[in-house]
């Protein structure tokens, strides 16, 4: 995650035209998937989900993201930020399979990577 | 020069130079388009019209993997989670990141809390796609390339890229500060 950056001086965009770098796909290995066996998921196993540190979002979006999205207070939503951060990873939601995938889903949306998993998993 | 994002009565405003909004009017409609279904030659063209995916593979762009990241540890888990979503990410993507050229259309820039929020996105899908570009993947390469502020200075592509990057995260710094002031102090 990336810290408050503060410009000492704001950089004014040069008149040219950007170049269309933005575009070039680098090509990568394909994943492969295996297809281990799935072990029988139990019906009323929680799921947690997990946001995993970058170093690119801003600290100031993640907190803005747990806030906007879970409605956390704002201590939660920084503890939740700075475990991220300092961790690599934290539990910002637990509860059904079906509530794991949709929030996994926002969080997406909102460009934050997340992951969810079986509770006691990890 | 760009002041940033500022919460005011009327909404959060920002003023921009002309250069500054073809820029990031620019970027929005670069990413709008990386984030374009990459094509399959597979594809069954009815599937696609009525948007049933059988099957979505993982981006092979790293930088749409980055927008477009696996759900799950579990292969399978991730494939069935992509091919549930993947469309409507992609989609929400894209409309925001419409919106928010759109948005950059009126001087000054005015913004309700849910515009600036479609804008947040798309300035974070912006900086995403530059650090895959610019291999961003330790705080130490965030550093290095946060060092490069001054578009004077650029004498490569990759250069101008790391400025560029800078300062759009020099803008959602502004704007976070100003949309958080929008939520209800707790």
């Amino acid at each position: 995650m990336s810290g408050s950056y503060t410009a000492a001086h704001t950089p004014a965009p040069s008149t040219s035209a950007v170049p269309a770098v933005l575009m070039s796909a680098a090509p990568a290995e394909s994943p492969t998937v295996s297809r281990d066996e799935q072990a029988a998921t139990a019906v009323n196993v929680p799921w947690n989900v997990v946001v995993w540190d970058d170093p690119v979002n801003l600290m100031s979006y993640v907190v803005y993201v747990f806030r906007a999205h879970f409605g956390y207070p704002d201590a939660k939503a920084r503890t939740l930020m700075l475990e991220v951060h300092h961790q690599g990873r934290s539990i910002v939601f637990t509860g059904s399979l079906e509530e794991a995938e949709a929030h996994v889903s926002a969080l997406h949306g909102y460009g934050l990577w997340a992951t969810y998993e079986k509770a006691g998993e990890n | 020069m760009a002041h940033g994002f500022k919460r005011t009565r009327k909404g959060i405003t920002a003023r921009f130079e002309r250069p500054e909004v073809r820029l990031l009017q620019k970027l929005f409609s670069d990413v709008a388009t990386t984030l374009e279904p990459e094509p399959r030659e597979d594809a069954d063209p009815l599937e696609s019209l009525v948007g049933w995916d059988e099957e979505v593979p993982e981006p092979e762009d790293p930088a749409v993997r980055r927008l477009l990241p696996a759900a799950s540890s579990d292969p399978e888990q991730a494939a069935e989670f992509r091919r549930l979503t993947d469309r409507t990410l992609r989609e929400g993507k894209t409309a925001a990141l419409r919106a928010s050229s759109l948005a950059l259309e009126s001087d000054p820039v005015l913004l309700t809390p849910e515009q600036a929020q479609d804008f947040a996105r798309a300035l974070n899908d912006v900086r995403a796609v530059l650090a895959a570009r610019l291999g961003i993947e330790s705080p130490e390469d965030a550093e290095r390339v946060g060092e490069l502020t001054d578009f004077s200075r650029t004498e490569t592509v990759e250069d101008y890229m790391a400025v560029v990057y800078n300062f759009v995260s020099w803008l959602q710094e502004t704007l976070m500060t100003a949309l958080l002031k929008t939520l209800p102090s707790r």
